[in-house]
């Protein structure tokens, strides 16, 4: 369904608390992002077995997620457990949902779309960070990327330019004055592109107003792009 | 018969701000079902002896006759919430929830009415009232991005305010008119706090989760 060969960037780790679900897109294909009460996250296909509705409306119970639908509930390895409709039915193994797997690391959730990029490391590094936020742009992903490393971020400390280096198709780690970013993209549908902030640094350093600064930044870029008549590697 | 009389119609999200209101300050309230749709029950002589606007709720309280669901709201907090909680005193607060109370009516009403179309055929350009109604909920989104950021999980203030139970609706029946919650991540938090409130309860159109 997905056509991508590294790990795609799906939400902030912080977006999701333990027992709830998100839906959201990759490539326009449907997608439900859920954390199970241990505080697992888990990437599937958004769609029931049963009548196709998507999961990402049902509700999480345990390390089961439940469709709203019908009560249909699937354990974490996307297997389908229970019918409550037929409560003594053994369900069959067939039930079952497609699921991708899903990692967290550098404050992202992270979906590999086939087995090549389940392999591959999620190319970020771990250490400190502070979540800013997900930003969606009515822009495609080549316009936002394009945009993106030419894009004039201030930076929270310090004042020297920012320097783009991108470590993946869509993942750019962003040094701005004494600052870094990490932005993640994420190829939402065609004409829409999410974006995944994350300051690599101390919560003492950035917590409240730097966080505050660099959402502020990503909403003005949000604005120019959408508003831009001209091309927008030239107005970001 | 109790004091409270709400004239009422189930699948219509004013008439569910003052239920809300009226259940979480556990007010006890006679309710009259008005045939909004498809009988415009709301716009008939009967009716228009209540309330002249022909719009509902309609809240009777005693001699006072009320329209208008801000209204409505403001005046039950005011009345029967002695704590301040729902609507603060302090000059800021209120000033704040005020002006949430008043996108509710103007921004938010592109929401509702992109409901109301999709429900029952009502008239309006469908593009323009869902494009409306998705700016109005960012404008939510990123307000509740930056309260996160200073700790806060209400849209005004340390506690829940008539500024979070007006502006809970649109966005939790958003799905009634194609809207998905995927692109909102802060306000998923917030409505899963406030779904969470004493007294809260939901109406057709948002998930029950039993
Ligand atoms: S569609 Fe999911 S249980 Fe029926």
């Amino acid at each position: 369904m997905i056509e991508h060969k590294s790990w795609i960037p799906v939400a902030l780790s912080t977006a999701l608390e333990p027992g709830t679900s998100a839906g959201t897109l990759v490539g326009g294909g449907e997608l439900v992002v859920w954390r199970d009460t241990r505080g697992a996250a888990h990437v599937w296909e958004d769609r029931c077995p049963h009548r196709g509705m998507r999961m990402s409306f049902g509700f999480v119970r345990g390390d089961h997620i439940a469709c709203l639908y019908h009560g249909w509930q699937y354990d974490t390895a996307g297997q389908c457990q229970y019918i409550p409709a037929h409560p003594t039915l053994d369900v069959p193994k067939t039930i079952k949902v497609p699921t991708y797997t899903a990692a967290e690391k550098g404050g992202i959730i992270w979906a590999a779309p086939s087995s090549e990029a389940a392999e591959a490391a999620i190319p970020v590094e771990d250490g400190e960070v502070v979540p800013v936020r997900s930003i969606y742009i009515d822009r495609p992903f080549a316009a936002v990327l394009a945009a993106l490393t030419n894009a004039n971020i201030p930076a929270f400390t310090g004042d020297t330019a920012p320097r783009f280096e991108t470590i993946a198709d869509g993942i750019v780690i962003v040094s701005t004055g004494a600052d870094r970013l990490l932005i993640a993209c994420q190829p939402f549908n065609p004409t829409r592109t999410a974006l995944h902030l994350v300051i690599q640094g101390s919560a003492e350093t950035y917590g409240g107003a730097g966080q505050k600064h660099f959402a502020r930044w990503a909403e003005t870029f949000r604005l120019l792009l959408e508003t831009a008549s001209t091309p927008v590697a030239e107005v970001a | 018969m109790p004091a409270i009389t709400l004239y009422n119609y189930d699948l219509d999200e004013n008439s569910f701000r003052v239920r809300l209101m009226l259940a979480m300050l556990k007010l006890e309230h006679a309710t009259i079902a008005i045939d909004m749709f498809p009988g415009q029950e709301q716009t008939r002589p009967a009716m228009l002896a209540i309330n002249s606007q022909g719009t509902l709720p309609v809240l009777v309280d005693g001699d006072l006759t009320l329209a208008g669901t801000e209204a409505i709201l403001s005046y039950l907090a005011k009345a029967y919430d002695p704590a301040r909680t729902w609507l603060p005193e302090d000059a800021a607060g209120f000033g704040r929830v005020q002006g949430w109370l008043h996108f509710s009516a103007t921004m938010l009403e592109n929401a509702k009415q992109a409901r109301l179309q999709a429900l029952f055929d009502t008239p309006g350009d469908e593009t323009a009232l869902r494009a409306a109604a998705r700016k109005a909920f960012r404008i939510m989104d990123d307000h509740m991005t930056a309260r996160h950021f200073d700790g806060a999980d209400w849209f005004v203030g340390d506690k829940p305010s008539l500024a979070d139970l007006t502006l809970f609706p649109s966005f939790a029946l958003s799905r009634d008119f194609g809207i998905d919650h995927d692109e909102f991540p802060a306000l998923r938090l917030w409505i899963r706090k406030f779904r969470a409130l004493p007294g809260f309860f939901t109406m057709p159109g948002i998930p029950d989760y039993h």
